[in-house]
C-alpha cells in the first residue's frame, strides 16, 4: 500500500511539472506599451506620483474593493471558528496569557521584560503606520502597508499592560471596521452621482491638491484592514472577554 | 537569468509536493505558502527586465520597471495571508473534533460516528 | 546577487518541510518572507517589498504560532 501511495504522488508531480515548468522557463520578451503609457499619463489621469498607488487605487479600483471584500469575509469566518473554540475549551493554560498579572498561574510566558518593550514600542510603531498610509501617493506605501503596520502596533499595545486605552477594545475596533467599509461602499458609488462614472473622482477640481480622491481612499483602506487584521489577532491571544 | 527560472520552479514544485504528498494537515498549509511565494517572485522577476528605476515618477527618472506585475502581486500577497488564516482556524477545529492531525487517522474516525 | 538569495530561499523552504520540529518550520517561513522582502528592494519594487515584509513577518506568524500552540508542536508520525 506504501508503494501505491508513492506512485500516485509522483505521477501527479511529473503531470504538474509538464504543465507549468515550460511556462516557467519560456523566453518571450517583455511588451513595453503599457510601461510607456503610464509613464506619460499616470500623473495627469489621477494625481498620484507613485505609479503603483495610481494603478489600484485609480484605473483598477475594482480589484481594491474584491480584495477588500475577501478580506473581510476571511476575517469573519476566522472569528466565527475562534469565539466557538473559545467556548467549548476555556482551561487555564491557553487563557493565561492574556489574564491581568495578579491573576496568572506562572509568569513563564509573558514577562515583565516583554510588558515594558511592547508597551514603550507601541505608540512608535502607531505613528509609523499613520505616516506610510497618509503619503501613499507620492513615496512607496498606502492603505494596505499602512494597514497592517497599525495592526502590529495594537497587537504591541495589547501585549504591555503599562496604560489599558480603548484601542484594544475589541468592541472599539469592530465597530471602526464597520464604519469604514460603509464609507468605502459610499465614496465608490458616488462617483456615479457626479458624471465620472463607477469609482470616478467626484471632486476633480475642487481644491488645490489634485490626489484628494486618492488620500480618501488610502486613510479610508488603511483603517479597515488595520482594524479587522487587529481583532483577529487579539482573538487569538485570548483577549476578547469584553465583546 | 535561465538558472533564477529554474531556481523558482523547483520551489513551486516542492510546494505542490508539500500539498499532494505530506500527512499533515499543517504541513499541507506551508506548502500553500510556499506556492504563494513562488509565484509572486516569478512575476517581480520577469517585469523588473525592461527597466533599471522604481516607478516613482519624481525628476530624471527615465526608463521605469513595468509597475503592473508590482500592482497585482499586491493583491495576491494579501489574498494568500486570508487564505491561510482560515484555513489554520479549519485545522485546528479538526484537531478538536478528532484528536489528530493526520490526514488518513481523520478521515478514518470520521467515518466511524457516521 | 539574484541567484544566491534565491538558493538560500529555495534550502529554507526544504528545511521547513522536512523538520521535525513545526516551530522551526514557522521561523523557517518568516525568513523566507524577509529574504524575499529584499529581494524584491534589489529588484525595483519597493511597494510589493514593505506589503511582504509587513504581512509574512507580522501576521502570518502570529497565526501560525496561534495553530501550533493550540494543537501538536512535534510531528508525531513521518511524512
Amino acid at each position: 500500500m506504501k508503494k501505491l501511495e508513492l506512485i500516485k504522488i509522483v505521477i501527479t508531480v511529473l503531470l504538474c511539472a509538464l504543465l507549468v515548468v515550460p511556462i516557467i522557463l519560456s523566453n518571450h520578451s517583455w511588451p513595453t506599451q503599457a510601461r510607456d503609457y503610464l509613464f506619460d499619463n499616470a500623473r495627469s489621469d489621477t494625481g498620484a506620483t507613485n505609479t503603483v498607488s495610481a494603478i489600484y487605487l485609480g484605473y483598477r479600483a475594482m480589484d481594491t474593493l474584491g480584495e477588500t471584500l475577501v478580506l473581510l469575509v476571511s476575517v469573519t469566518g476566522t472569528m466565527a471558528i475562534l469565539v466557538k473554540l473559545g467556548k467549548e475549551h476555556s482551561d487555564e493554560e491557553a487563557t493565561s496569557f492574556s489574564l491581568a498579572p495578579e491573576k496568572r498561574p506562572t509568569n513563564r510566558l509573558r514577562t515583565h521584560l516583554l510588558e515594558t518593550v511592547a508597551s514603550k514600542l507601541g505608540p512608535i510603531v502607531l505613528l509609523f503606520g499613520f505616516y506610510v498610509m497618509l503619503y501613499g501617493h507620492i513615496s512607496p506605501g498606502g492603505g494596505f502597508q499602512g494597514g497592517v503596520i497599525v495592526a502590529s502596533a495594537i497587537v504591541f499595545l495589547a501585549l504591555g499592560t503599562e496604560v489599558k486605552s480603548k484601542l484594544t477594545n475589541t468592541l472599539v475596533l469592530s465597530r471602526i471596521e464597520a464604519l469604514s467599509f460603509l464609507v468605502l461602499i459610499l465614496a465608490s458609488i458616488s462617483g456615479v452621482f457626479f458624471e465620472s462614472g463607477f469609482f470616478g473622482n467626484p471632486i476633480k477640481s475642487a481644491s488645490s491638491l489634485s490626489a484628494n480622491f486618492i488620500i480618501l481612499l488610502n486613510i479610508i483602506i488603511g483603517l479597515k484592514v488595520g482594524t479587522s487584521i487587529a481583532v483577529m489577532c487579539i482573538a487569538m491571544m485570548g483577549g476578547s472577554h469584553d465583546h | 537569468m535561465i538558472i533564477e527560472r529554474i531556481l523558482i520552479a523547483l520551489l513551486f514544485l516542492s510546494g505542490f509536493t508539500a500539498i499532494v504528498g505530506m500527512r499533515n494537515i499543517i504541513r499541507k498549509v506551508f506548502g500553500l505558502n510556499l506556492l504563494n511565494a513562488a509565484v509572486v517572485l516569478l512575476f517581480i522577476l520577469e517585469g523588473s527586465r525592461i527597466g533599471n528605476q522604481a516607478p516613482i515618477l519624481d525628476e530624471g527618472i527615465t526608463t521605469m520597471v513595468d509597475p503592473i506585475p508590482q500592482a497585482l502581486m499586491l493583491t495576491a500577497i494579501v489574498i494568500g495571508v486570508c487564505v491561510t488564516a482560515l484555513s489554520l482556524a479549519l485545522a485546528v477545529r479538526l484537531y478538536r473534533a478528532t484528536g489528530s492531525l493526520d490526514i488518513q487517522v481523520i478521515t478514518e474516525r470520521l467515518q466511524r460516528e457516521h | 546577487m539574484n541567484m544566491l538569495l534565491l538558493s538560500l530561499i529555495l534550502a529554507l523552504g526544504i528545511y521547513a518541510l522536512l523538520s521535525r520540529d513545526l516551530l522551526h518550520s514557522v521561523i523557517a517561513l518568516s525568513a523566507i518572507s524577509m529574504l524575499s522582502a529584499l529581494l524584491f528592494t534589489i529588484l525595483r519594487a519597493p511597494d510589493v517589498a514593505i506589503t511582504e515584509a509587513a504581512v509574512g513577518a507580522g501576521v502570518s506568524t502570529v497565526i501560525f504560532v496561534w495553530a501550533i500552540r493550540h494543537t501538536q508542536r512535534r510531528d508525531k508520525e513521518e511524512s
